[in-house]
């Protein structure tokens, strides 16, 4: 029973840092925004959470420098694709190539930072200790965090209003909302969000920092976001999938005797794979994407 | 105070030299900037390389390779379809020519071992491309989320091949495979200090026509851009769009995995692990061209040619201990940004209205 | 003026190659109805969408109240209490009426849960007359009801101006009595209405006042007690004669009547909803026959004809094209049979805006395989230019330049040169001017009478349907509820068939 238990609670940093990730991802595409700056962004912050915690000494102080900095991007994307009427992907793209930029040249520095201190302080550390404690902890906040959104966006007014921008944005600005505060708001919730989950990666899971450190686990976050219909309930389940199986790649890899490039792989097949099964399943119609997801909002037309 | 966006009535005139113009000047500012304040590196070191890069020969390269990939990315693009997978396609293309110069008897002859590379290199890189075009075409799959995917996949099975099965024989402690044979390799024009090859500029040459012939003389070039203007028509029309996407990414992942070929067989000669700290990621800069060319295949030797510049300036950087590939990703996305910025103004002007 | 609530002075909008609103001026009274009226294209509904901050004028100035007002949203719009109801309500199909009326609510927080308005919705709805569920997704809900959350959104947010586009128009003859009725109880106490509608006798039947709008400018302002219909008529069209003939006496000939080229039967389609939006509809067409559709948008026309041009999937029945079975084949297929397709919304699923004239004409493969002969088609594009009088500078011009009337002529005159056995036409004249109108109309009739060619006219111009067909079927409810040749149609009676119980 205890190593049922302790097997279920060492999945937990994976899967709080996924969820996490996907959960905010999902809120903010749910306003219409189709976010394809999260790999960047993600990297950055696990750079800026790895980063922080050097410089700062405590990790908690790194998750808010890594969420707040994250919520300024998501502030800047939703703004410039609502404001102006700019395709998405093309906004999603730049932002994404700015935080892999961003992201190595702020880590690398701190790498040799790390080791400076490491040499006069041998216990110096930046991670937060991974507990049972720890793990329970995080398995709280990712249903409190389930909870919380799924009151907003079904009983609120600002879910309705962000689930309006993204469904019919011009129809929604007819209803009253402002649709560009409320996306701004969006992403300023989703990336936060985003940002706590990647330092959660780096602080928790994996604290070790090396250049590509990171690179691509934002883009198992949106094929687990989208795959789920970004439904928070559902985004749970497909991240437990995820999570167990990254945790336990190594025992995979021990028991089959695969290199551990195979191992690497199979989260990245396995994110096509759940893409794809979603989309071939009735799932695809019940929870189907915002309807103008990555339209263009733009308000002046023509009379044709 | 207000801020309208307006739609003009007339596009903005120069509009397609004037923006790109733009945006890599002050994309290059704002990259400076932000090396200044994270990496104290004074703006005139940075624009010194910058200037460098224009002249060095190792820029030629860069600009070929960069021609090839935003050749094959515009033909993607001009149909709206985002192929963002390039690297992954380069990378089957240069598994392909790998396999080929390594493993078979082909690579004992030098002209048919070298199209073998190529030809194998091309329906590689095309499979690649094609299983995203399926994804999209049948399931909508974003074709963005599947390539980028797709590309790390790619970078894992060679990794793992170069590791394994792969792995030299003659290799000194390091984890990459032999030399290719000699026969194979390209053979370097004769100029000192040149080191681009006569195989790289004839493929080149043959991309590009084929690329000129594709999209303006055939009809299925018609369709690759009325695909990128509006779907609909095409389907009313009668058209097989999912036939068209799919057939779409394979010839822009056919292309890339050339260059796959090139790279291995003109200056590269073997594989290293890992992959990803080996390549220049000319996949994604090419994205960058084949914007800033704002589609027009005639630009894309200029902006080629620019960016391959600012890339060789990214490697005198790293040299200068500033991580090299994040100089690149960082202008991409500061170019990138600001362009995708400018390019509104060509369509759209900003009306002030006080109050 | 203290009667004065709304006032517009100096109106100006232009869009790419047509202005909209000319210098307009317009008074609104407190307690009145104002009638506007206008043909299609006369600036109504640009100008109630400039009141609406939906566009926002090139000049002009609003008052309300007597204070100068910017709109440049409906949210500021509501704040000066005006409030549009159109004859397409925007309204969110996912999120439930509570969900979609309580965004317009800006003095509740963001963090207000919606079970908040329930009792407001309840009681609002019952002064309609009404009882309506706050908790039903709004994709539930028929189209009357849908007009009915509008209203209900209007009275919630405390309009005080009320903005009806042809929103009665198409409401049962019931409902419609007791929609006037709410309306006159409305301006008793005190609110303002702007009536948008082009039925000349409703307006003079219901307003206080009536403007009349003709091409963007004011013709003048009336009351219904010192004008007769035909003043009004002759205010909306100057002199031209409403009753254009498409007949000329060479014209009568002798039509083939044995061919049946489309042949269609019983057809059910499903709709995007899940729900079936052609419901068994059997019908036939011969070689030079047009055979006019009537009836309101939404009844399952769209879905009929994207199911002949095999765009919709077919899930019982068999479409017959000149001996063809083509029921759930390529649109390829059908396309090679010589069949020519003007869809709804031609900007959005017929012509690329940016491709040129001749990029539009060879992306059909029925016109250009393999390497394309420039030539051929450049000659084409020409001919098409010059019989049809398209502006445009080159044949090489990307259309989305071009004006709107000018986009639609490439589209028509592509399919109408393409179109050999058979022409599915769906508002082939919406949002065109009455000239270029009269003369696709022209073209489409000489096509069938002089050429053969049979064809299946889709309208929600009423009058166009009637003008032009030899056949009229009524659509409602995804059936042909009746179809009556041309000798024996009786306006008032298609009109009753149309609407929807």
């Amino acid at each position: 029973m205890n190593t049922i238990i302790h097997s279920i609670l060492a999945v937990a940093p994976a899967f709080t840092a996924y969820y996490l990730t996907a959960l905010g991802h999902g809120f903010f595409e749910k306003s219409g925004v189709l976010n394809l700056a999260i790999d960047g962004v993600f990297y950055l912050s696990v750079a800026i959470a790895y980063a922080s915690a050097i410089y700062t000494g405590n990790p908690y102080i790194a998750m808010f420098i890594s969420a707040l900095t994250a919520s300024i991007f998501g502030i800047l994307l939703a703004f410039i694709v609502t404001k102006l009427p700019i395709s998405h992907g093309a906004a999603g793209l730049s932002l994404m190539f700015l935080g892999y930029g961003l992201g190595a040249l702020i880590g690398n520095p701190a790498v040799f930072k790390f080791r400076e201190i490491k040499m006069a302080n041998i216990g110096f550390s930046i991670n937060i200790p991974r507990t049972p404690l720890t793990s329970v902890t995080l398995f709280m906040v990712s249903i409190v965090a389930c909870l919380v959104l799924l009151y907003i966006l079904k009983g609120t007014k600002l879910g309705a209003a962000v689930r309006a921008s993204g469904e019919d944005p011009h129809a929604a600005s007819a209803l009253g909302i402002d649709v560009l505060k409320i996306r701004l708001l969006a992403g300023a919730i989703g990336y936060a969000l985003i940002g706590i989950g990647a330092a959660i990666f780096e602080l928790v899971w994996l604290p070790t920092w090396q250049q590509m450190h990171g690179m691509g686990h934002g883009w198992i976050a949106f094929a687990i976001s989208l795959s789920s219909g970004r439904h928070p309930i559902l985004t749970m389940l497909t991240s437990t999938a995820f999570a167990t199986l990254l945790t336990y790649q190594y025992l995979l890899q021990a028991a089959y005797n695969l290199s551990p490039e195979i191992a690497k792989m199979t989260p990245f097949i396995a994110a096509i794979a759940a893409m794809t099964i979603f989309m071939v399943t009735p799932l695809r119609r019940k929870l189907s994407p915002p309807l103008s997801l990555g339209k263009i909002f733009f308000k002046e037309e023509r009379t044709l | 105070m207000h801020i309208t966006v307006v739609r003009r009535v007339k596009p903005l005139p120069l509009g397609n030299v004037l923006i790109p113009s733009l945006s890599i000047i002050t994309g290059i500012l704002l990259a400076s900037l932000i090396l200044y304040l994270l990496m104290n590196i004074p703006p005139s070191q940075f624009f010194t390389y910058v200037g460098e890069g224009f002249v060095s020969l190792e820029t030629l390269r860069d600009f070929i390779l960069l021609t090839i990939l935003g050749t094959a990315l515009i033909i993607s693009f001009k149909g709206a379809v985002w192929n963002i997978g390039a690297e992954g396609q380069i990378t089957m293309g240069m598994l392909a020519a790998a396999y080929v110069a390594l493993f078979t008897n082909l690579s004992s002859s030098p002209i048919l071992g070298k199209i073998t590379m190529v030809v194998l290199a091309l329906i590689l890189g095309g499979a690649w491309g094609l299983i995203a075009g399926v994804l999209k075409a049948y399931l909508s799959i974003d074709e963005v989320a599947s390539t980028l995917i797709m590309n790390y996949i790619a970078y894992y099975i060679l990794n793992y091949l170069v590791r394994g099965p792969w792995k030299g024989k003659h290799t000194y402690g390091y984890i990459r495979t032999d030399l290719i044979p000699e026969s194979v390799c390209f053979s370097t024009l004769p100029i000192r200090g040149i080191t681009i090859t006569y195989e790289e500029i004839l493929l080149l040459i043959v991309t590009l026509v084929f690329a000129y012939v594709l999209l303006y003389k055939t009809a299925l070039g018609v369709r690759i851009r009325i695909l990128g203007s509006n779907p609909e028509a095409l389907k009313a029309a009668g058209v097989n769009v999912k036939l068209l996407i799919i057939t779409l990414l394979t010839i822009s992942g056919a292309i890339s995995g050339i260059v796959g070929a090139i790279q291995l067989a003109g200056y590269l000669h073997r594989i290293s692990y890992p992959i990803e700290t080996h390549t220049p990621y000319l996949g994604y800069t090419a994205i960058l061209v084949a914007w800033l060319s704002m589609l027009d295949l005639r630009a894309v030797p200029i902006i080629a040619f620019i960016i391959g510049s600012l890339n060789q300036a990214g490697r005198l950087l790293q040299i200068a201990g500033v991580g090299g590939i994040a100089v690149t990703y960082l202008f991409i996305g500061t170019i990138l940004m600001t362009f995708t910025i400018l390019r509104v103004f060509s369509e759209y002007k900003i009306k002030l209205i006080k109050g | 003026m203290k009667d004065i609530v709304l006032k517009v002075k100096n109106l100006t909008k232009r869009f790419p190659g047509v202005t909209a609103l000319d210098n307009v001026n317009f008074e609104l009274r407190y307690g009145e109805v104002h009638g506007l009226l206008g043909e299609n294209g006369a600036g109504k509904s640009t100008l109630v969408k400039i009141l609406y901050g939906i566009y926002t004028p090139d000049s002009g100035e609003i008052y309300i109240d007597g204070r100068k007002a910017v709109i440049t949203s409906p949210i500021d719009a509501l704040k000066y209490g005006l409030a549009l109801v159109s004859q397409n309500p925007q309204l969110i199909d996912k999120l439930t009426i509570a969900e979609n009326l309580i965004l317009g609510l800006t003095k509740l927080g963001l963090m207000t849960p919606i079970r908040k308005i329930y009792g407001k919705l309840r009681e609002l709805s019952e002064e309609l007359g009404t009882e309506i569920d706050p908790n039903i997704e709004v994709w539930k809900l028929s189209y009357t009801q849908k007009q009915l959350v509008e209203i209900l959104k209007a009275l919630l947010l405390g309009a005080k101006v009320l903005m009806i586009d042809e929103a009665a128009t198409l409401l049962p003859s019931n409902e419609k009595r007791r929609f006037y009725e709410f309306l006159r109880k409305f301006t008793l106490k005190g609110g303002s209405v702007i009536l948008i509608t082009h039925k000349i006798s409703e307006a003079l039947e219901v307003s206080d006042r009536v403007t009349v709008l003709r091409l963007g400018k004011v013709v003048g302002t009336v009351r219904p007690n010192e004008v007769s219909i035909d003043d009004v008529r002759m205010m909306m069209f100057g002199e031209r004669i409403k009753e254009v003939s498409y007949y000329t006496e060479e014209q009568i000939k002798v039509l083939v009547r044995n061919k049946v080229v489309l042949d269609v039967k019983d057809l059910w389609v499903l709709g995007d909803h899940g729900t079936y939006a052609v419901r068994g509809v059997s019908f036939k067409v011969h070689r030079g026959e047009i055979l006019g559709i009537a009836g309101i948008a939404g009844n399952g026309q769209n879905e009929l004809v994207q199911s002949i041009m095999g765009l919709r999937k077919v899930v019982r029945g068999r479409i017959i094209i000149d001996g063809h079975d083509v029921t759930n084949r390529d649109t390829a297929k059908v396309r090679k049979l010589g069949v020519g397709y003007i869809p709804d919304s031609p900007l959005k699923h017929g012509i690329a805006p940016d491709g040129s004239i001749e990029d539009n004409i060879a992306m059909l493969p029925c016109i250009a395989k393999g390497i394309v002969r420039w030539s051929y088609i450049r000659s084409l594009a020409r001919k098409l230019i010059s019989e049809y009088d398209i502006v445009t500078p080159s044949t090489k011009t990307p259309i989305k330049l071009l004006s709107g009337g000018n986009i639609m002529k490439v589209l028509v005159s592509r399919e109408l040169s393409i179109a050999r056995k058979l022409l599915i036409a769906y508002n082939p004249t919406r949002a065109l001017d009455e000239a270029t109108a009269i003369k696709v109309r022209k073209m489409i009739k000489r096509k069938a009478w002089e050429e053969g060619t049979s064809v299946l006219l889709v309208s929600e111009d009423l009058d166009e349907v009637l003008q032009l067909s030899d056949y009229v079927a009524v659509m409602n409810s995804g059936k042909f509820v009746s179809l009556i040749p041309k000798e024996r149609i009786v306006r008032e009676e298609v009109e009753k068939l149309m609407v929807v119980k």
